[in-house]
């Protein structure tokens, strides 16, 4: 039990650096390597993957929102479409075997990887549609010498059906999908990418925890383990959002994207009966 | 930085105008509740965890991850376990406690829009209360 405890917390917090470091969230990791090197069952590995990422949620965003870098009506709006999706995902993962889950895995990891090398702040919008307009979903950030800069909001139909998706994605394999949440938020509804980034840091802790609500109630998580992964989660995410302002972003990506090939490969083995 | 025009129809008047004490109100307390919750799961579950590495050494099977079923528990009968010191018990309290975060965040935007009167916006977060809740029955039917 102390071996097994001391490994989740060690495991946990270099998800969790890892995670924070590469922009990408903890599950990203740390599902891998709770079924990879511990043993766990997919299923029980994404239960206490949700716990975990709804903690690190809760612990990054407060800085974000209380500097109004979040745009909380957007927030809101979409999280109608991410738990909708996070519900129908994690009663699905209840019924699917675990091979599918980790295929599934697999290419997510790739589209993360594909994600974080193209990653790049897109134009920003002066005016919001006609929608968004309606709903006052605009918002200002601060500029870079602290002045606001106004921007609009377009497309929240097709922003809203990645949500869905991302939502999906997250409640069956246990990861935030902020990769996809931030394509729909900056390349989709056009908002900047830093707020983009902010907002979806919020919204993961609400869809996060709507899959781990279904997964908690239907005893798929083993308490043991994921109380000390989402300590370990959050401290890792903690310290690795302190080192993250001098780290060397360019080759902490370069770097990223090989690990997330070879964990893509492993699940994808995993998933073909190759353990 | 390239700015992108969008043709915006002029009769369209926004029907839910930004209210700045409103928007005040959701910065200020929103990371509040945010980090009280979370100090508070965190400090059960690093209770949970302690006690286990001091005491509780047989709660988790390694080779099988099977436990007992807290979560099935009732409230009363998980909070007499904490009270007796169960480090399995108090894990799960502060993971119980961890899923109030969404909860809380959103039964508190749901009120305060219902206090100021934004009717859309209360009923986009009622809507995903209703959907954490729904989460909860349909875990427990499977």
């Amino acid at each position: 039990m102390l071996e097994l405890t001391g490994a989740l917390l060690v495991l946990a917090a270099g998800a969790g650096f890892a995670g924070a470091l590469s922009g990408l969230g903890g599950g990203a990791f740390l599902v891998p390597a709770l079924v990879v090197l511990i043993g766990l069952p997919m299923q029980a590995a994404v239960g206490a993957s949700l716990l975990a990422v709804v903690a690190t949620s809760a612990g990054a965003s407060v800085a974000f929102v209380r500097d109004g870098w979040t745009n909380l009506r957007v927030a809101i709006v979409l999280e109608c479409a991410t738990v909708t999706g996070a519900i129908a995902g994690a009663w699905f993962a209840g019924m699917v075997s675990p091979a599918f889950l980790e295929a599934l895995f697999a290419v997510v990891m790739l589209q993360s990887a594909y994600f974080s090398m193209r990653k790049r702040d897109s134009d920003v919008l002066p005016e919001s549609d006609p929608l968004c307009e309606r709903l006052e979903l605009g918002g200002e950030f601060p500029g870079d010498l602290g002045q606001p800069v106004r921007y609009g909001v377009s497309n929240l139909p097709g922003g809203s059906v990645i949500m869905v998706l991302a939502g999906v994605m997250s409640g069956l394999l246990g990861i935030g999908s902020g990769a996809l949440k931030v394509i729909a938020m900056d390349q989709v509804m056009g908002l900047p990418l830093k707020v983009s980034s902010a907002t979806s840091n919020f919204m993961i802790g609400v869809t996060a925890g709507a899959g781990a609500l279904v997964f908690l109630s239907r005893g798929d998580v083993i308490p043991m383990v994921a109380a000390p992964v989402a300590l370990g989660v959050t401290a890792g995410a903690i310290a690795g959002s302190k080192l993250l302002p001098y780290a060397n972003v360019r080759w902490l990506r370069a770097g990223f994207v090989v690990i997330l090939v070879l964990v893509a490969a492993e699940m994808g083995w995993r998933a073909l009966g190759g353990v | 930085m390239v700015v992108r025009a969008l043709s915006i129809d002029a009769r369209m008047k926004p029907i839910m105008p930004v209210d700045p004490e409103e928007e005040r109100i959701l910065r200020f307390w929103t990371p509040v509740l945010l980090r009280v919750i979370l100090v508070a799961a965190v400090v059960l579950m690093a209770l949970g965890t302690s006690l286990t590495l001091l005491v509780a050494r047989d709660h988790v099977d390694p080779a099988s991850f099977r436990h007992p079923a807290l979560v099935h528990m009732p409230l009363t009968a998980i909070l007499s376990e904490v009270i007796e010191g169960d480090a399995n018990a108090i894990a799960t309290l502060g993971l119980m406690v961890l899923t109030l975060v969404p909860l809380v965040r959103v039964a508190f935007c749901f009120l305060l829009f219902l206090k100021e009167r934004s009717g859309i916006f209360a009923a986009f977060t009622a809507y995903v209360l209703a959907g954490l809740i729904a989460g909860i029955l349909l875990g427990r039917i499977g």
